[in-house]
């Protein structure tokens, strides 16, 4: 390994994308016009059109619709008239025949009407209605102004009555509530920034990472430029950490321009609106651990994308690729939005969301050691991995020469006039997805129990059949129900169990870090007491769903994607089934779910695996919130429902074990077809 | 020179299976010879250049480039070797200077002499007028110059061409033609790929016909005539296809 051979391609990668005016633009020239004209555009423009609304002016009609017409009335009557007229920019009318006309044509901006009751211990109390269009900014500001000076006019009034009656008007003032702020207004600034900058600096680490990144491997494959550049010198190492630099370096340039233009523009907003910010200073020393912490995310960034666009065929497909990693980081950037959220030790091991809160955490001044450490050092070690797969990936030939004819590309050109086409799938799926949020929400609202068993056979399960009738499949073996051999169907149990409890910790967790609303948890709590006999619960929500969802997913929809390869067929199958969950916080669980049950059902070629696998899967949380309170579970649960952590270990060593025990008496599709020669 | 000994390259297939791109081959290039590789596309030609240039690693079998193994001594292989095919792509936004002398600092060469060598070679192949312009502005001809010169930048000893004149117009490929003859009379082993028949008469001292994956026979053009008792290089190709053929169906009745 030479280092300077990876600068040699370091300077060309970096000089070659100064020269791209998109990549410029994006990085450079984006960033340093952006903010400005956001900021100083967007002040210049609220402080101006706030002046020109009051300038503007009003008018204003009223009408009084007094009960008493005595003096004292029509005297309070008139001194809220001319407390209104003495505004400034108003004019003030009395009202016109046609004022609900005059009111349309905006010719009226509001009327005002004047009414008093009597209360029973005989004080005249008095009410101004004012008719106003709160949609527009014209007529919350008449609104507002009159409320002040009616306001202003009560508070007078009541005053001089007080001292009429000779009471001291401070009563008025008797208990005070009085804020003393011990937070200065650097923690005040620091907690904003705190929210803020984590999700920017994750954004712009990531947006500017893309950039480039799909450019540097697909790129060149695209433009045939990368063998040459294989049968240099220049070995595979030196190259892939050349243009592993560039990204980086792309990736920083990014953010160090973006926060710059930002900062500056801040500071002119601030200095324009007059904001109190005197002695707010950052601490150099937190913008160096910023600096320190963003170098390892960056680094990530840049590896994850890098391996993207080593594996992907050209750019197209890389940024295709790229979209979900940066979906992914934006949401944990987000993590630091949330208020309550504690930056424990725990928080600090998982990448992104642990940047996020350090962020925060550093820019109130409330971080310990080793959070940091450990923040960065995990965020380091997922680097390693993360560079040595790109590596590893560079010297693979399948991977670097990935052509677009292969065999199953072929085939499937071939057989284009099939029923099971991705699209027909997914037409069918969003069909049942409808049927199940308009259908399913409202039989489910009726009742629980029965709306949950009506959804699974008429909405799920039935369609499928009739489908399958109607287009003259055969259901045995498009659903692929046979019985598989019992060697098969050992492992299984060991799986789902092992799974489920991994599962449930991946829920967990996710709850730690985006707490589920109460009235969430409540519902799904709410699923498994909705009837006291467990045989009842097991045949509704473990077995009902364990084989009508399996024939719908696993058996039904998992054909429409086979074409594109098992692996595929999988991850999209449990795709659908996270999503037809219909259940944000629980879409990665069911996905991971999903995995396990298209991996059981393609491996064994047969669906009663994975519904087995599914209808274990939900008996054993029925089981666990049945028996939460029983002392002999206790032991094994944090309160009602969550798993303890430490029980990670054994259910991964019985998954790792089963899984590997399931593979070896199942046969791939290779060995099938050598077996049948 | 090159040597080529039993190359064995497989490669997997989506559904599992493997496919033998390159079966057993065999066959050496001395220095100062022009060896073509000929044969019908898909017959391994590209495969073959590949495992010379490091790219790939073969499954079983050997290649030594100027002595030097291609699977245990990658750097110093890729260092005695200019490879050059029709259809690289080059680096549109740098200039063909920039362009080649990062490909000789890849090499390692010095500076000063990447320049005069540049100089050079501008020179015979009348690059001057463009040599600082970006490379996206240029005609398929120009750049194909531009590859030349960086294939050879560091001197190498050996050159690989790969389907060389492919996607070019006559002008460009007769540029090509005569770069490959001059490489020839300065020494170096030259191998080249192609599926064009007369070039291969034109241009090879030996030829290696390969078709799936295997070699059918080797010898200059004057030997192929002789064995196979034919003139034309395409008829001489198709009697040997034929042969192999014959001896398939051969086994297949043994069976």
């Amino acid at each position: 390994m030479n280092f300077k051979k990876s600068l040699i391609v370091f300077r060309k990668e970096f000089s070659e994308l100064l020269r791209d005016r998109r990549t410029l633009f994006t990085t450079i020239i984006l960033p340093v016009i952006l903010y400005p004209l956001l900021f100083i555009g967007f002040s210049a423009i609220m402080s101006r059109q706030a002046g020109v609304i009051e300038k503007r002016g009003a008018t204003i009609a009223y009408t009084d619709s007094l009960n008493q017409r005595d003096a004292r009335s029509i005297a309070m009557r008139d001194s809220l008239l001319a407390k209104i007229k003495s505004l400034d920019y108003v004019t003030l009318i009395p009202c016109p025949k046609t004022v609900q006309q005059l009111y349309e044509e905006k010719e009226i901006q509001a009327v005002i009407t004047i009414s008093d009751s009597l209360t029973s211990s005989g004080l005249n109390t008095y009410k101004v209605y004012v008719q106003h269009d709160g949609s527009n900014e014209r007529g919350q500001m008449v609104f507002s102004k009159i409320k002040t000076a009616v306001k202003d006019l009560e508070k007078e009034i009541v005053k001089q009555r007080l001292v009429d009656d000779r009471i001291d008007p401070e009563i008025l003032s008797l208990v005070d509530v009085n804020p003393r702020d011990t937070s200065s207004s650097q923690k005040k600034i620091g907690m904003f920034l705190g929210m803020m900058m984590p999700y920017l600096v994750i954004l712009l680490l990531v947006t500017g990472a893309s950039t480039v990144a799909a450019d540097l491997v697909a790129g060149e494959k695209e433009r045939r430029t990368l063998e040459t550049l294989l049968v240099s010198s220049a070995s595979r190492q030196e190259i892939v950490i050349g243009k592993y630099l560039t990204i980086i370096t792309m990736s920083m340039i990014n953010v160090v321009i973006n926060l710059i233009s930002l900062s500056f523009s801040v500071r002119y907003l601030v200095a324009q609106t007059g904001l109190e910010t005197s002695g707010v200073k950052m601490p150099v020393s937190a913008f160096l651990i910023l600096l320190v912490a963003m170098l390892p995310l960056a680094t990530l960034f840049s590896a994850i994308l890098l391996s993207i666009s080593t594996f992907s065929r050209n750019m197209k497909e890389a940024r295709t690729y790229e979209q979900p990693i940066m979906m992914v980081s934006m949401m944990l950037g987000m993590v630091s939005f949330i208020p309550s959220i504690e930056f424990s030790n725990l928080l600090a091991m998982i990448p992104v969301i642990n940047i996020a809160l350090l962020f925060k955490a550093v820019m109130i001044n409330e971080y310990t050691l080793a959070q940091l450490l450990i923040t960065i050092f995990s965020t380091v070690l997922l680097d390693v991995v993360a560079i040595w797969i790109t590596v590893k990936l560079f010297a693979t030939e399948s991977v670097l020469f990935r052509t677009e004819d292969d065999a199953s590309l072929k085939s499937m050109r071939k057989s284009g006039k099939q029923f099971f086409t991705a699209q027909n799938g997914i037409i069918y799926f969003a069909l049942a997805l409808g049927a199940l949020y308009y259908l399913g929400g409202k039989w489910q609202g009726k009742d629980l129990m029965s709306g949950l068993l009506k959804t699974q056979l008429w909405i799920i399960l039935l369609p499928v059949l009739v489908t399958i009738r109607i287009f003259k499949q055969k259901p045995l073996e498009v659903l692929r129900l046979k019985l598989p051999k019992l060697k098969v169907i050992l492992p299984v149990p060991f799986i789902a169990l092992s799974a489920t409890v991994l599962v449930s910790m991946v829920a967990q967790l996710i709850n730690l870090i985006y707490p589920f609303p109460q009235e969430y948890m409540e519902q799904l709590g709410g699923l498994f007491k909705m009837d006291s006999r467990p045989w009842v619960l097991f045949l509704v929500v473990a077995l009902t769903p364990g084989i009508c969802e399996e024939v719908l997913f696993r058996g039904f929809l998992f054909r429409f994607f086979e074409r594109y390869g098992g692996t595929k067929a999988i991850i999209i199958s449990a795709a659908l089934f996270a999503v037809f969950h219909l259940d944000p916080f629980r879409l990665l669980p069911v996905f991971l779910l999903g995995l396990l049950l298209g991996y059981l059902t393609y491996r064994s070629r047969s669906l009663i695996s994975s519904m087995l696998s599914h209808t274990i899967n939900n008996a054993l949380a029925i089981f666990l919130v049945t028996y939460s309170s029983k002392p002999w579970l206790k032991p094994l649960m944090y309160g009602e429902d969550e798993i303890r952590y430490w029980l990670a270990i054994p259910a991964l060593l019985v998954l790792v074990f089963s899984l590997r025990w399931f593979h070896s008496v199942t046969k791939s599709d290779m060995e099938i077809s050598e077996c049948a020669e | 020179m090159i040597q080529v000994d039993s190359l064995v390259k497989e490669f997997k297939k989506k559904d599992g299976s493997s496919f033998r791109a390159v079966d057993g081959v065999t066959f050496e290039a001395q220095n100062g010879e022009i060896v073509c590789l000929l044969g019908v596309n898909g017959a391994g030609k590209t495969t073959i250049m590949r495992i010379l240039s490091t790219v790939f690693n073969p499954q079983s079998g050997s290649a030594l480039i100027n002595g030097f193994d291609v699977i245990t001594q990658g750097d110093k292989v890729r260092g005695s070797l200019g490879f050059l095919s029709g259809d690289t792509g080059l680096y549109a936004r740098l200039t063909p200077r920039e362009f080649i002398r990062y490909f000789g600092r890849l090499y390692g060469v010095e500076d000063k002499d990447i320049e005069s060598r540049m100089l050079e070679m501008a020179t015979l192949l009348e690059m001057h007028d463009f040599l600082d312009k970006k490379i996206e502005f240029l005609s398929s001809g120009m750049k194909q110059k531009v590859s030349i010169v960086r294939s050879i930048i560091h001197d190498p000893q050996v050159m690989i061409f790969d389907e060389p004149t492919a996607g070019l117009d006559i002008l460009s490929a007769r540029h090509i033609v005569s770069f490959i003859r001059s490489c020839k009379d300065k020494g170096k082993c030259v191998l080249f790929s192609t599926h064009i028949m007369r070039e291969a008469e034109r241009l090879a001292d030996k030829i290696v016909l390969i078709h799936r994956g295997k070699v059918l026979t080797q010898g200059s053009l004057e030997a192929l005539r002789e064995v196979s008792g034919m003139i034309d290089l395409d008829d001489i190709f198709v009697y040997y296809v034929n042969q192999t053929n014959e001896e398939h169906e051969v086994q297949a009745h043994e069976f």
